[in-house]
């Protein structure tokens, strides 16, 4: 029992990142109905922002923040500056300029921070651990049926289920969701009655982002630190979530992202077979299941392919 | 657009064109190995590598239209195939290749049954997920006594590297090279196995090279066009498009299994840690094709020249005393080699200038100079007069992929 809920904790935690990581695809699909391949790395850029915010000795909260907004500003652009002009050429072409910011965002974080692993004591860092948003010292704990629930966990969980909460508001409540949602349904209706649809999509992406970005400071607060290759893998089952969510639901990404979590977690523990190196084929054979039975997922909305 | 020269496709002025290029092309091979220094010769074999890779992923993305960024899986099962058959069963590294083919065939086509359903970026997507899942397979401790597991199957004797192949070889033995008791590379494994490795990997260069220019001058290759241009319309024209996608599947992951065959050849051993296998590697096949022209037959081969060139160039460019003094305030800054990097920001900015790759910027400037009008469409080789519309003699119109 306390393994169980242990592993179940564990699995709502790590799923949390994916439920934003998602989040934040799910909200650029919507937009403009493109699957962002650089949604991780933006996220490990800004990872590594408030990595450099805590070695300048800022206090968590406005790291974080300025984190954010470099998400945030990083995603705007990205439309604004690229996606934008290139999608009118071709699906490939933005397809490409994804991967290629993939590859342009990999390599910045890099030249900037080195390819070690940070905190590093061996390159000067002078933080011992990655600067985290909940209590993380190691007896940081409440025991709950004789399991270790760390603050972390739960602080992780209950951060996705409150961005959850105000993305609805956003969404449903005020008059820029209203914007956002006529610009999901159709762009062209919504220019005619006077949506400003390039301003729409450009914050789209930004929010998109900067919703990412928080898995990403997350992810590397769960995970104690930050290298290149932190959100590979993170990308994945943020997409696995997405996929399984239905591209174009938002809730669904979030309970997507949090059921990925849990099975992920369970099925390394419980089925010796699977073990902790194949745990990311959990993730590949939900999207490649879902894609082939119900490719809008389980929340999302079928598409009408007109030939 | 006036262009200085103009000759028909298939006279004799095509024809000297043809053969300078290709003597051209000769001449570069055989320099290389014979009067180039070692450098130059390993980053030859490294381009050639990449580029058979690049090829395979060509047929498929650039042909098919089936976006794949999970070449390194299918890379990855090569060199694994001839590193396992080698290291555990005792077989000649020649055998290795077709039968890293065929395995990586069949799992190609595999992979093409749900990618008949799946289309575009989604594609993308699960061949990402599978690039990422291959080499924690190949840690899967079920599978350790094939794989080696994490630290994968080990150069047996790491002090005898230098000549021929020696994955897994053990008391300084060497492995077995020979084609039915004849040993084509006996001399030059005498002199140090650089060039031998260069030799191998420019045969399976131009094995590559072949198979698809052979695959894509045919029928199947003109349904592949068909599938790529308009899947609907394709099959309305009697393109079987399951079967299509199996093929061009099957032929892409088996051609790039050859490659992966080499580099553990060349490496002597095989790990999981091997970049191309793993997801850099996808990309790096994926930016090399790009970069050259995708859907064009020279693009994967400009692509990793280039590639191989400012890689190697800008590798140490981590240290700053590296840098040449003209460039160190752009690159002086980077903690790691700016090579990644300015890939990426040539692969953008190409999306935007010339989306068809270099090579496709070759084509668009090159009538300038000469010009190769082209056999008009429909009439065949031997050119009798077209009467009646007979589709059974119709001439591929070539020169447009050249």
């Amino acid at each position: 029992m306390a393994l169980f809920l242990q592993r179940l904790v564990d699995g709502l935690s790590s799923g949390s990142v994916y439920a934003l990581i998602a989040l934040g695809l799910v909200i650029i699909y919507r937009g403009t109905g493109h699957l962002n391949f650089a949604q991780g790395e933006m996220a490990l850029f800004a990872a590594y922002v408030v990595y450099q915010m805590g070695e300048w000795g800022l206090p968590i909260g406005i790291a974080l923040v300025i984190g954010l907004a470099t998400g945030f500003v990083i995603g705007a652009v990205a439309e604004v500056g690229l996606v934008r002009p290139i999608s009118k050429k071709s699906p490939f072409a933005v397809f490409i300029v994804t991967i290629g910011l993939f590859q342009l965002l990999n390599w910045l974080s890099g030249a900037i921070w080195g390819d070690q692993v940070l905190p590093n004591s061996g390159v000067g860092s002078k933080q011992q651990q990655y600067p985290s948003l909940f209590p993380d010292q190691p007896d940081d704990f409440v025991k709950v049926f004789g399991a270790a629930i760390r603050y972390q966990s739960l602080g992780v969980l209950l951060l996705t289920l409150v961005i959850t909460g105000l993305l609805f508001l956003l969404f449903n409540k005020t008059k820029f969701g209203l914007a956002m949602r006529a610009v999901a349904s159709n762009a062209e209706s919504a220019k005619l009655v006077g949506i400003r649809v390039n301003t729409v999509l450009m914050v789209s992406w930004g929010l998109a982002a900067a919703i990412g970005a928080l898995g990403g400071v997350v992810f590397a607060g769960i995970n104690n630190s930050v290298s290149l290759g932190l959100m590979f893998t993170v990308f994945i089952y943020g997409s696995a979530a997405a996929t399984l969510g239905g591209f174009d639901s938002p809730g669904g990404a979030v309970i997507a992202g949090l059921a990925i979590g849990v099975i992920e977690n369970m099925a390394a523990g419980y089925i010796g077979f699977i073990g902790q190196e194949m745990k990311l084929a959990v993730a590949f054979i939900v999207i490649l299941v879902v894609l082939m039975v119900k490719p809008s997922g389980l929340f999302g909305t079928a598409k009408v392919e007109r030939v | 657009m006036k262009s200085l020269v103009t000759i028909k496709e298939g006279s004799i002025g095509h024809w000297v064109l043809r053969l300078l290029a290709a003597a051209i092309v000769v001449a570069i091979m055989l320099w290389i190995p014979t009067k180039g220094s070692n450098g130059l010769v390993t980053s030859a074999t490294e381009a050639l590598t990449l580029m058979s890779a690049a090829m395979a992923l060509n047929l498929i993305l650039g042909y098919t239209g089936q976006i794949s960024i999970g070449h390194s899986a299918f890379y990855g099962t090569g060199a694994y195939v001839t590193g396992i058959l080698v290291s555990k069963y005792e077989w000649s590294p020649w055998l290795t290749f077709p039968v890293a083919f065929l395995f990586a065939f069949v799992v190609g086509v595999l992979v093409s049954f749900p990618a008949s359903r799946i289309k575009g970026v989604y594609l993308a997507l699960v061949t990402l997920a599978l690039a990422l899942v291959f080499p924690n397979l190949l840690r899967w401790p079920k599978l350790e006594s094939l794989t080696g597991g994490g630290p994968g199957i080990p150069n047996g004797d790491s002090a005898l590297d230098t000549t021929g192949f020696n994955i897994g070889r053990r008391d300084g033995q060497m492995r077995n090279f020979e084609i039915f008791g004849w040993d084509p590379f006996g001399d030059l494994r005498g002199q140090g196995a650089i060039p031998f490795y260069y030799w191998i990997a420019a045969g399976i260069a131009v094995i590559v090279y072949l198979v698809i220019r052979g695959v894509v001058k045919s029928r199947a290759g003109r349904s592949l066009i068909a599938v790529r241009d308009n899947e609907t319309a394709a099959a309305v024209m009697g393109v079987n498009l399951v079967a299509t996608k199996a093929f061009a599947f099957g032929i892409s992951a088996g051609l790039c299994a050859l490659p992966g065959s080499v580099t553990a050849i060349r490496l002597g051993a095989v790990s999981p840690d091997i970049a191309t296998l793993t997801i850099l590697g996808s990309l790096t096949f994926l930016i090399i094709m790009v970069i050259g022209g995708a859907g064009s037959l020279w693009g994967p081969i400009i692509g990793a020249a280039l590639y191989v060139f400012v890689t190697d160039r800008t590798g140490g460019w981590a240290d700053d005393e590296a840098i040449p003094g003209v460039l160190r305030p752009f690159f002086g800054w980077s903690k790691i080699p700016p090579g990644s990097g300015i890939f990426a920001v040539i692969l953008i900015v190409l999306m935007f200038v010339a989306p068809r790759g270099l090579v496709g910027v070759w084509k668009q400037y090159s009538p300038r100079v000469v010009r190769v009008v082209p056999r008009p469409a429909g009439v065949a080789h031997d050119a009798k007069p077209a009467l009646v519309a007979d589709t059974t003699t119709n001439s591929t119109p070539e020169g447009e992929s050249e």
